[in-house]
Order: structure tokens, then sequence, then C-alpha cells
């Protein structure tokens, strides 16, 4: 009898199973694939890997600009992807090594649920005091005609590619979309993005969304406002803003326009698990309907970000342990590793205003820190925008695109949490010279 | 010749009070009326005055102390006067170290910190090591206000009770800056908020945070009116009476047939609509004037036995539990007692009950039997000491010669108060009361 079974060993899962193993918890963990699930194994590390390379490509090409000659340069994808599966390799065998050292059981194998405390594996029925879900998700693929050729990828598929393509259509500008649009069209692919939407990132702050997409001109061409109908052999069809028909030849085209929880296969409806279309039904406990049967990640669709997965693993954990803890969704920052790269953490000016604050905004370009000058040249992009509730003077939300964007974004995380006030957050000192003291210094905007 | 200074009686009910802290020491001039000190019972604060003007020559128990009342708790005169005839015989040891006069509240809480610590070896502070759970009532109230989760803070009262100081003294949450000024406009301040670590942010300011741990709508109901008055009656009655239940049958034959027969008669007759319940309703009421014992209050320090029968019985209405009583139940018929149950139910359900009949009752009925209930524990409506709980009607399987015939019983259940009465008077009546509904329609021929 173990204490936790988790069904997933993504960031969600082998998290709370380190965590609890550490308290001294017997947990079993179930992984039908690799250790790391889709966060390690296809998504956020090995894109961070490539955009890494792409990054060094970029820079050793603006290198004379800043003094330094270099000869002629050039991308190897070989050695890349090699490098990428390095990395793979290497931070799986770090969490098979951590679960050994927090005595948690792993097995390998598809998981069935068979109601509360009772979870199959391989034919083999183990029982627990807790179960918790953390199946994830996976892309979601819409019924475009066309959309099961070989060319067309989703973003697993597509981290395999053996030779850069010439151009590529990324259908849906969300995270995923955008950061392998920056990733290949750093390398001088020819990209188009088609979103449905009428603007990109729908958690980005508008007018920032439109300043990044301005960054990006030449580089990559944003088809906005449009709905793909059909992809035609290598012709991807759409309808634009104006109702006119349009096609994109492209050698590869990226499917991104969501992902969706894995819910199928493992019981969970002969359960008589709480699910609806977004996910498993939790409270801010992580608790399903069946009694100590807790869900977390992506399955629960409350957030598809590895943090978030987390974080609600420590929730379910703390909770089963007789610890009050609540996942709360106000403060949870995100990140897109583009290039300029995109953060954010809070309410942006809209949401603000739709949850009905006097909402007073302030921005500052990034251009404002000696060293961010320094670095990304007198053209390079980024700002800070800082929204906050002027009858109480509290910190809504920060957001911002430019260089180091991705690791100052915490910080915001905390203000939030504490639910600082502007007044409060001037008395912090941030250090100099850094891209973060922009945040700073536009607090004194107000 | 020294005044003394009298530790003052609060009202009846009030045998002791706490010391909270003294605002003078030994030696100090004291204006007659001038406070010597503030200390609490479990309502509320006051501040002792001085008696007359003079010099304090003694302070006979430090804080934290829990003193009788009339006691003598210090004692004023003129400098050099021997005090020691004034002196209680249990008096704490020497207070070394009752500090100086307080001359304003912030000076007042830390001072009074250093006392507690001070006369931990007094034999008056019996403080616990961790939170007991007693707290008084003040104490409870500032918590609320003050968001402190009042089961952690370690009371400094005799027996660990918490006091208001400390109350005052303990920790809250941690407060958002955001939260800090909406709570000093006003609104409750929870025990725990939504942040961090438990942290109160600004919306949790006045806002229920309880519900969010469960899952799903819910509904919440205030308290008051009706429910307030059975909870604190219910409570009241389960935390101040040692409460036994006695469970029996009766043969039910009689009754059912002498029903059957009343709803058989003719309309004229007018006795149509007595029914089961009236039918036990009399019996109780003929019966209790053989067993005082449990026609009776219990008032702690005496037990008021009643010549007449002031019956109460259970009706349940769209607004909660009420129990009318029927006055001189041992002087009415069957048919009056039914009338009367009749109206007082009606008029409850109406809710146009006259409030007098809902209290003064000396024994009282409650009657499950309808639901199907088959033997319970009835609470007593204190401070009567006896409650009639009747049960469904079932067959039981009795033996009669080598065979076993079922016959239908009645259950009954009775709880009364063992503080008052003893087990077997309680079965006595109970066997009585058998015997009466097994032979009932003999015992009302034979009534007076």
């Amino acid at each position: 009898m173990y204490d936790i079974i988790i069904i997933g060993a993504g960031p969600g899962g082998y998290e709370m199973a380190e965590r609890a193993g550490h308290k001294g918890q017997n947990v079993l963990l179930i992984e039908k694939a690799h250790l790391g699930g889709v966060c390690l194994n296809w998504g956020c590390i090995p894109t961070k890997t490539l955009l890494n390379s792409a990054k060094h490509y970029v820079h050793a090409k603006e290198a004379p600009a800043f003094g330094v000659t270099t000869g002629e340069v050039s991308f190897d994808l070989k050695k890349v992807m090699a490098w990428k599966q390095e990395v793979i390799e290497t931070l799986r065998g770090g969490i098979a090594g951590m679960m050994k050292k927090s005595k948690v059981t792993v097995l390998t194998g598809e998981a069935k649920l068979l109601g509360s405390g009772k979870v199959e594996v391989n034919g083999e029925i183990h029982e627990g005091k807790n179960v918790v879900i953390a199946t994830g998700g996976s892309p979601f693929v819409p019924p475009i005609p066309g959309a099961d050729q070989d060319h067309v990828m989703t973003s697993k598929e597509i981290l395999s590619v053996e030779e850069l393509p010439q151009s590529l259509v990324v259908i849906g500008g969300g995270v995923i979309g955008i950061e392998f649009a920056s990733f290949f069209s750093s390398l001088g692919v020819k990209v188009d993005i088609i979103e449905m939407l009428e603007e990109i990132i729908p958690f980005m702050d508008r007018g920032q969304a439109k300043s990044f997409r301005a960054a990006l001109k030449g580089k990559v061409d944003f088809n906005l406002g449009c709905k793909v109908t059909a992809i035609d052999g290598h012709d991807v069809k759409y309808i634009d803003k104006k109702g006119e028909e349009k096609s994109i030849n492209a050698d590869l085209v990226l499917m991104s326009v969501g992902r969706s929880p894995n819910l199928a296969g493992m019981g969970f409806e002969e359960a008589r698990l709480d699910v609806d279309r977004s996910g498993i039904k939790t409270d801010d406990q992580m608790r399903t309907n069946l009694p100590n049967v807790y869900a977390i990640g992506d399955v629960t669709g409350k957030s598809q970000l590895a943090h978030s997965a987390t974080r609600m693993g420590e929730v379910a954990l703390n909770t089963l342990l007789g610890k009050p803890d609540r996942f709360r969704m106000n403060a949870i920052p995100w990140a897109v590793y583009s290039m300029p790269e995109i953060a954010g953490c809070g309410l942006t000016t809209d949401q603000a205003k739709e949850a009905g604050f006097n909402v007073e905004t302030a921005t500052l370009p990034l251009l404002m820190s000696g060293r961010f000058l320094a670095e990304n040249g007198k053209k390079g992009p980024g700002q800070v925008t800082v929204v906050k509730d002027a009858d109480t003077d509290v910190l809504l939300g920060v957001h911002m695109f430019g260089a180091y964007s991705s690791e100052i974004i915490w910080g915001v995380a905390a203000m939030i949490e504490a639910e600082l006030r502007i007044e409060d957050i001037k008395e912090i000192v941030f250090p100099h010279p850094t891209v973060g003291e922009v945040i700073r210094s536009t607090l004194f905007q107000f | 010749m020294a005044t003394e200074v009298l530790m003052p009686r609060q009202g009846q009910s009030v045998e002791s009070c706490i010391i909270i802290g003294w605002n003078v020491k030994e030696g100090d001039t004291v204006t007659e009326g001038q406070p010597l000190c503030e200390v609490e019972t479990d309502k509320a604060t006051f501040e002792v005055e001085a008696t007359a003007a003079g010099t304090v020559l003694g302070i006979f128990y430090p804080a934290d102390a829990d003193v009788d009342v009339l006691k003598v708790i210090a004692a004023i005169g003129e400098p050099g006067e021997d005090v020691s005839s004034l002196r209680p015989a249990d008096e704490a040891p020497e207070p070394q170290n009752i500090e100086q006069g307080i001359s304003n509240d912030e000076v007042k809480e830390e001072v009074v910190v250093e006392k507690t610590s001070a006369v931990q070896d007094s034999k008056f502070d019996i403080r616990d090591s961790g939170p007991t759970g007693k707290a008084s009532p003040r104490a409870k109230r500032l918590a609320e206000k003050k968001g402190v989760d009042i089961s952690q803070v370690v009371g400094s009262g005799p027996e660990g009770r918490v006091i208001e100081r400390d109350v005052s003294a303990a920790q809250a949450v941690p407060l958002s800056p955001a939260a800090q000024v909406k709570a000093a406009a006003g609104g409750a301040v929870p025990s725990i908020g939504t942040g961090i670590g438990g942290r109160v942010l600004a919306g949790d300011i006045g806002a229920e945070i309880t519900a969010l741990e469960f899952p799903g709508a819910v509904t919440e109901i205030p308290v008051k009116g009706i429910r307030k008055l059975i909870a604190g009656r219910m409570l009241d009655s389960l935390q101040n009476a040692a409460q036994v239940t006695l469970n029996s049958s009766a043969d039910a034959r009689s009754i059912m047939n002498y029903r059957k027969q009343c709803k058989a008669a003719p309309e004229e007759v007018g006795v149509g609509g007595i029914n089961l319940n009236d039918s036990v309703l009399y019996m109780v009421a003929q019966t209790l004037g053989e067993f005082p014992d449990l026609n009776a209050h219990w008032k702690g320090n005496k037990i008021v036995q009643f010549n007449e029968v002031h019956l109460g019985f259970a009706v349940d209405t769209p607004r909660g539990l009420m129990v009318p009583v029927i006055r001189h139940a041992n002087r009415l018929s069957l048919q009056q007692i039914s009338m009367e149950a009749k109206r007082l139910g009606l008029a409850c359900i109406d809710g146009t009950v006259d409030p007098d009949a809902l209290s003064g009752g000396t024994f009282t009925v409650t009657n499950m039997g309808a639901m199907g209930i088959e033997s319970f524990t009835p609470v007593l409506n204190t401070p009567e000491v006896g409650i009639l709980g009747v049960c469904a009607i079932q067959p039981k399987p009795v033996m009669s010669g080598d065979d076993v015939e079922f016959i239908p019983h009645m259950g009954l259940s009775i709880t009364f108060d063992h503080c008052a009465v003893d087990g077997a008077p309680a079965a006595r009546f109970l066997a009585r009361l058998r015997e009466k509904f097994a032979a009932f329609e003999f015992e009302l021929t034979l009534a007076r």
C-alpha cells in the first residue's frame, strides 16, 4: 500500500513525487514514456536548447556591430539536435537519480484508474491511500483537410526535423507557435504565422503584442484574423480578415493551435471522475470529486504551464498531508523564449479593466537600462508596462518583452503574491546595471 | 485603620474574577475612586477602584490570579500601618515584580507581559505550555476582530484559559499592506487568508473564506430566531445535565384498539380526533403524579418537584422545533388533552402561538413514532429532569407458552437527568407506563 500513487512523471508528477518522498511518503510514480514528461522531452527544455543555439547564431552574426569580427557563421542542425538530445538525457538521468534519492518507486507503463485508491499498471493492481492524476496534455490537431500529411507537424514532431525547411507556415500564434517562428526565422527560414484571433498570444498585453510584432518585421509575416480551411499539399489555404481566400506555400506546416488534456483510455470515465472538455475538475486544493483522488497540471485545464503543474502538485501534497494551502492563479508568471523574449505576471491592462479595477498603467522602454542598451544596441526592442489599481495602489500586473524578461518576471510574482502597493515596491532596491531596474523606474512614472 | 479593597461581585452567577493587571504598586499614593486594577469575568472586564484615599499598603494577588469575589485583594491606609490582618489566607507569594503604574495603553501591554513571566512560579499561575482551547468570550471577540487563530494562542489565565490580554499580544497572520489599509477602514479580518502562507489579502477582509475549502456551491444560513434558540437550549441541555436514556416498549394492542374505536365512533361523540399521541400524553400526565421525581426541575442546588403536571410536547414546525405546554394536564380528560394539543400544535405551526404557552413545562413528550423511529435519545428540555420519547409501533415476538406470538409494541425512550433522578425510579416510571399502556382501555375506565 503506497501513500501516494502519481500517474504521470511530468513537472507536476515528478516534482510532487520528489517532495513527497522527501517528506517520508511511500510514493509510486507511473510514467508511460519518459521521465520529465512533455516539458523535458518535447516542450520547455528541447525548445530552449534549440532557441539557445539560434541565439548564438544570431549573436555571432550581429557580433561585428559590437566590435567582434567573426568568420562565416553557419548553423549545424545535426549538432544542435545532438546537443538537444544530450540535454534531455542528462536531465532525465537527473530526475531518475532524484527519484532514487527520494525513495520513489518508478514504474513504466500505462496506468488505469480503478476508483479511489487503486491503479492498474501492466496488468498489476497497485493500491494507494491517495492517487494523483498528472497525465498532462497533447497538441490539439483541428480537423482541417490535409492536416494528416507528413509535413504537417505538431510541436512534438518538429523537434526532430532533420533539415531546415525553406519556408514554414505556423498555424496558431500562441506561445508554441511564436517560439518556433522565432527559432526558424532567425535561421533564415521564411515564416508565416496564421492566427485566427486578431492578435497573437492571448494573455499578452495588447499594446506590447503589437510592438513585439513590429520587432519581428521582415522576419515573420503575421496573418491575423485568418482562418485556415485546408492544407492542399504544401498550400495552406485560409480566409483572411476581409473574407478573401488566400494561400501560402510552405515546405513545413506547424500545427500549434492549442493543447488538450490527456483524459482517454485511463479509466477516468468508468471511475466516475468529474471531467469536462477542458479537463478534470478540481477545487483550489486540487481535489477531484473522488475521495483521495487529486489532479494536477495540464490535465486540469487550469493552467498549461510546467511551473503551474509543479505548484499544483505541492498544493495537492500539502492538502493530503493536512497543511492548508491553495492554488492561486493570480500571480503565475509566464514567459515566451522567443527573440526578443516575452514575459508577464498578473493582469494586463485590459484584463484589469474587465475585472472592474480603476486601472492606471505606466510604460518604459528597456533602453532606459544602460545594460540593455550596451547589449542590444540603440534599436533593441523591449518595454515594461506596469498595471496598478488606482484605488488601492496595489500592483496588478507587469508585462514586458525584451532580453532577460523571463529571468526577471519571478520578482513580480513575489510582489503580487504579497499584494504589495506601488509605494511599497519603491522601497525595494534593485541591482544596477540590470534590465530589471526598468520595472522599478516605471513605478516612478505614476 | 487601613481600608480593604474587595474583589467586587459582578452579578449573581460570577464566583471569581481574573486580575488582568494592576495599575498601581505597593507604596503608591491613590485617591478614592482611582482605578487600581482591571479584572475580567467571562463576560466583561472592569476596573476595581480605590475604596479610600491613601497609600497602597498591600497588593495580595498578582496579575493573572483568579480570585473569589468579596476577597480582599489590596489594602489602602497610612504609610507604616500593619495590614497583616487583612491579608487573605491564600494570598499569593509576595509579588516582587508588580511594575510601576501605567499611564497609557501602549505601555500597559508590555508591562503586562513582563508581569506574566514574573509570576510564572506563583501558585496562581497554572499556565499550560500549549493552547488549551479555553478562552473567555471577550478574548474570542477580540480574536475574531483581530484575525487571531485563538486555538493557537497560549492562554495565561487559570488552567491555560486565553484571556483578552493574550489575544492582544498574539501575532495575527500577516496582512498585506493593502489588506491593512482595508482592515483599518473596518471589516472583519479572517484568521487565515487566501495569500501565501495564509496571508490575509485585501479581498479577504470581510469575506467569508471557509466556503472555499469545500467544492461546489454552498448555502449560508445565518443562525437566528428559533434556530438560535434551539441551538442554545440543546447545547446547554447536553452540557449541563447528566443525561441517560432508557429504552423499552409497551404492548400497543389496547391503545390501538381504542384509537380504532374512536375513529369508528359517531361524529357527535366527538372522539374522532383523538390520536395515539393524545393517548400517550394523557397517560403520561396521569402517571407522572405517582413519580414526583420525574415531574421536577433540576436547579443545581435544589430540586423542585411539582404537584401539577404541565406537559410539554414537541411540535415540528416549518420554523423548527417548538414545545408548547399543556397546563394542568393531570386534571384534563383525554378528550380535553386531545383538543388542547391540537390547538397548541396548530398555533405553533401557524406561528400564532402565545409565547407564554412555550414555557413552564414540568415534563416533555416527544413523538417520532409516525416517522418510523424505533428508539432514540431525546434531549432534556432543561431544567426539566425527564423527557419521554415515543417511537413507532412494531410487532415484537413474545413467548406465549411454547409458541411465539407477534404483538404490536410501541417503543418508549426516556431520557432523565441523572443529577436529579437515578436509573431505578426512571425505570419504574417506564414500567408503570408499560402497564398502563397495555391496559389502556381499563385505565380509561378507572380514571377519575
